[in-house]
């Protein structure tokens, strides 16, 4: 099949997917590492458990948003790139 | 049995939203970004460069703050020394905001000035983040019947400027805050950490790059979660349309309620429980620098 369109939108269209995808990659490293370790940290002390997830949950609200970072770039890449 | 109606109630909400979508059918092609276009409803001339019309977010804030000021003066009318339903979950709220949010970051000095905003700061955009998950009538563009627009998803947090003005108060706050209890020069040499010779050629401008990214970050960070999630349970339903067959609605609703579910129960409540407790964390160690 030959190809056909605009070389500007294929462009736009890896860059959102690309972009996005590869923004993922980190912060799910980042999560997975993070939760693991608060699990471990309450297996070895159960008592800690209320504190240790507070600060969990504020590490993943930190790690999470740079995958966000990446999806913004991505959107600006597309919506507004030229 | 509560569970139960619980998952209910939320795919009922969820099925709510779908006409929105589902009437664009008629048009070769759907997009869920078009959700989040602002056009006006109520059109008022530009003062300069600032567009004051009433449109969607506007009346998403309207409706937060009216809900903050109704609820509010509903459980202050009635207090009882053995709360009742309503009473008992905003002490619950009030509980929860005053330990997790004022006492864990901000210092004794700055406490009773400053916990008062890190409260309604919290209640804001968590009232904001919840309502924008209910289906409301406000997609403009398409119409029920040629009348009532159709009930869609909106979140005013899901809008860059409204949270990057909240971002500027913490902001210009926090700096306020650290010239008022250490002085203006103690306070600026506070963002340098001690060193001396030619390393603070490298550390100085990233000290400062760091203090203007703090805009950046806090203010994205709300603004994409609540972008991200209601574009997902839209893009999850809209598939149905893209594609082109009805049968893809087996496999793409579960996973819409999934996400609703999930951006609704976890997301909406830590991001404004983030936003928060930053904002403290900032105004908190700019009260008490620790270098």
């Amino acid at each position: 099949m030959p190809l056909s369109g605009n070389v500007n939108d294929a462009a736009k269209d890896l860059a959102l997917g690309l972009g996005t995808g590869f923004g993922a990659i980190g912060p799910g490293v980042g999560v997975g590492y993070l939760i693991g370790k608060t699990i471990e940290g309450v297996s070895r002390q159960p008592e800690m458990r209320g504190e240790l997830q507070g600060l969990m949950f504020l590490g993943l609200a930190l790690t999470e948003a740079i995958t966000f970072y990446a999806l913004l770039m991505s959107f600006v890449a597309f919506f507004i790139g030229k | 049995m509560t569970r139960r109606l619980s998952w209910l109630l939320s795919t009922a909400l969820l099925a709510l939203a779908l006409p929105a979508q589902a009437l664009a059918a008629s048009a070769p092609k759907t997009d869920p970004t078009k959700e989040f276009l602002l056009d006006p409803w109520i059109k008022i001339p530009k003062l300069g460069p600032i567009d004051l019309s009433i449109t969607k977010g506007v009346f998403y804030l309207f409706l937060s703050t009216a809900i903050l000021l109704i609820g509010a003066l509903l459980v202050v009318r009635h207090l009882r020394l053995h709360p009742k339903r309503l009473q008992a979950f905003v002490e619950i709220i009030y509980d929860f905001s005053e330990t997790q949010i004022g006492r864990a970051s901000l210092p004794a000095k700055t406490y009773t000035t400053w916990f008062p905003y890190l409260a309604t700061l919290f209640l804001f955009i968590w009232i904001n983040n919840m309502i924008s998950y209910l289906p409301l009538p406000v997609d403009t563009e398409h119409k029920l019947w040629g009348v009532i627009p159709t009930p869609s998803f909106y979140a005013a947090t899901s809008n860059i400027s409204v949270t990057l003005a909240l971002t500027l108060i913490t902001f210009f706050a926090s700096h306020y805050v650290g010239i008022k209890h250490n002085g203006v020069g103690p306070y600026f040499k506070s963002w340098f950490p001690p060193v001396s010779g030619a390393i603070n050629i490298l550390i100085v401008p990233l000290e400062i790059l760091s203090q203007f990214l703090r805009l950046v970050s806090l203010s994205v960070r709300l603004f994409a979660n609540m972008l991200a999630g209601h574009l997902l349970v839209l893009m999850c339903v809209s598939l149905i349309i893209i594609i082109g067959n009805v049968f893809v609605a087996a496999a793409s609703i579960p996973v819409a309620v999934f996400f609703y579910c999930f951006e609704l129960v976890l997301v909406a409540n830590l991001q404004a429980f983030i936003f928060a407790l930053l904002s403290g964390i900032y105004i908190g160690t700019a009260a008490e620098p620790h270098h």
